[in-house]
């Protein structure tokens, strides 16, 4: 891999990992008990790491999942303003210029800025977090991120008591990349979060994988990662984040409200018109459990106290 | 008399080009397996592809009637057979893979899906009309079905539709202000409203 990238990530979590990265234990649970009849799937994951304060370290050792290749989460990928094909982004994003970058934070903060890539590599310390990645289209990864909690960045610029929501705008480059000018999807991407999640620690603005900065295709060279939502939500290549009062607009949630909510957290009891709420965990076979809140739920369930999350899916 | 000659082997390897057009897809796909080179969802790309198969044999299917009135090509009354066989096929091979490669035959999974998201259950009802087609497209059964014969295989337009709406509903995006995926449901829609206004005579006559 090229570690000559102008801000390499100084962390090597491949002498951290593989010791916490147990054979994948599959346990059977009965569940889905619907129309009276109990179907069988195994959990894909029970208990992959919530991060620590510490850098790269998952505090349970009853780790039961593999982590996802290398070559599968950087071969693999949605973006569309590249192309549809999940495995051609690679190639087609390959000459994505990346650097230099800058991200503008701005809208009701008290200190709007626009932070260099070189600063914020600078200013935050970089960890690793392994999060489980769940794509609304139904499978699923294991991700060892590199970065950093967003509420970092978001203490650094001072929220002022008027923002409430969080939203954030993707890179759109139409003469690099190919997809954007179908004219079938409102690009530039947008996404946003409740100004409470985006402040949750789980919450990482991720600047790499496998202790590489991120390839173009994964979101290089900032994009957002947000564990217990489906994969959407973390949107790519970062270019403006605006603190604002109201509920943003965001890509999908614009284009199919009614398969696409605005939280869009991960939930087996919300059906989905066309996707399985049984997972393909990327790299093994079969369906297996999806995982309330993908698992998270312990952490995150307090932001949604008192909310119907059903109604609010 | 002398034109007959010709037209037999010109017919002999139509239907032999036909069929090696049929299998080659199935060929291809068997080998990407046996070769792991079904990418990284092998699952999801099997299933996408025996679907887009299925769909282009169907359309070729569908074109054989109005190609044949239009160039006087007798041949393709048989071959329009022969690609309706290869769609209903490569639409079972479609079905199988999700019945049984992606969800292990897991029926009450299974149930529960084809209950809940009508775009299975579309895809379903057009698999079950193109099986039947498949099963009665034999002289036997055109005999013995007489006149009901080309009423029942009219059926083959509503699995047409079934199947078209089953492929909008497979890809992500809104469906009635057609933003989302829809760059190949799009142009297979076109060809196939093409092929239904082919088949009115006001419009084929004067070509």
């Amino acid at each position: 891999m090229n570690h000559e990238k102008s801000y390499s990530v100084p962390i090597n979590p491949n002498e951290i990992t593989p010791k916490h990265i147990y054979q994948t234990r599959r346990q059977f649970l009965k569940q889905m008990g619907v129309v009276g009849i109990t179907a069988l799937l195994a959990s894909c994951a029970p208990n992959v790491g919530v991060p620590t304060d510490g850098p790269g370290l998952a505090p349970d050792e009853d780790l039961a999942d593999n982590l996802t290749t290398y070559e599968a989460i950087t071969g693999y990928c949605n973006f569309y303003e590249f192309t549809t094909n999940k495995e051609q982004v690679d190639e087609n994003a390959q000459d994505f210029v990346t650097s230099p970058w800058s991200v503008m934070v701005d809208g009701m903060v008290e200190n709007p800025k626009a932070f260099t890539m070189e600063e914020i590599l600078a200013n935050y310390t970089q960890e690793e977090r392994i999060y489980r990645m769940r794509c609304v289209e139904g499978w699923s990864m294991v991700i060892p991120w590199v970065g950093f909690p967003l509420h970092q960045l978001l203490e650094d610029v001072v929220p002022t008591a008027e923002a409430k929501y969080v939203l954030f705008e993707a890179a759109l480059v139409p003469d690099q990349m190919e997809g954007a000018n179908s004219g079938l999807f409102p690009f530039p991407y947008l996404e946003g979060l409740r100004l409470d999640e985006a402040m949750h620690d789980l919450t990482i603005l991720a600047t790499g994988l496998y202790g590489e900065s991120l390839p173009p295709q994964n979101g290089a060279p900032i994009r957002l990662v947000v564990p217990w939502k489906y994969g959407f939500k973390s949107i790519k290549s970062i270019v403006r984040i605006s603190l604002v009062p109201d509920q943003p607009p965001t890509l999908w949630n614009t284009i199919a409200p009614q398969e696409y909510g605005f939280y869009a957290n991960v939930n087996p009891n919300v059906d989905h018109p066309r996707w399985s709420q049984a997972e393909r965990r990327i790299g093994e076979t079969g369906r297996c459990e999806t995982l309330f809140m993908n698992g998270y739920a312990e952490e995150v369930l307090s932001l949604y106290e008192g909310m119907n999350l059903t109604e609010n899916f | 008399m002398e034109s007959r000659k010709p037209r037999k082997i010109n017919s002999k390897w139509g239907l032999i080009a036909a069929n090696f057009l049929g299998l080659l897809p199935l060929g291809v796909l068997v080998w990407a397996f046996w070769r792991n080179q079904l990418g990284f969802n092998p699952v999801e790309t099997a299933l996408q592809r025996t679907g887009q198969i299925a769909v282009v044999f169907l359309l070729i299917s569908l074109a054989c009637t109005p190609i044949r009135r239009l160039f006087k090509w007798p041949i393709l009354i048989k071959l329009r057979k022969i690609f309706g066989l290869y769609a209903a096929l490569y639409a079972f091979t479609h079905f199988a893979v999700f019945a049984i490669w992606d969800y292990g035959l897991n029926l009450p999974l299974l149930w529960m899906e084809i209950q809940e998201k009508p775009f299975i259950f579309l895809g379903l009802t057009a698999l079950i009309i193109l099986l039947v087609l498949a099963a009665t497209s034999f002289r036997y059964w055109q005999k013995k079905l007489g006149k009901g014969w080309r009423t029942l295989h009219r059926l083959v337009y509503v699995a047409a539709i079934l199947i078209l709406v089953h492929y909008f509903l497979a890809v992500k995006g809104d469906i009635f202000s057609l933003q989302g995926d829809y760059g190949a449901p799009l142009v297979a829609a076109i060809i196939l409203v093409l092929l239904f206004l082919l088949r009115f005579p006001f419009i084929y006559r004067p070509l």
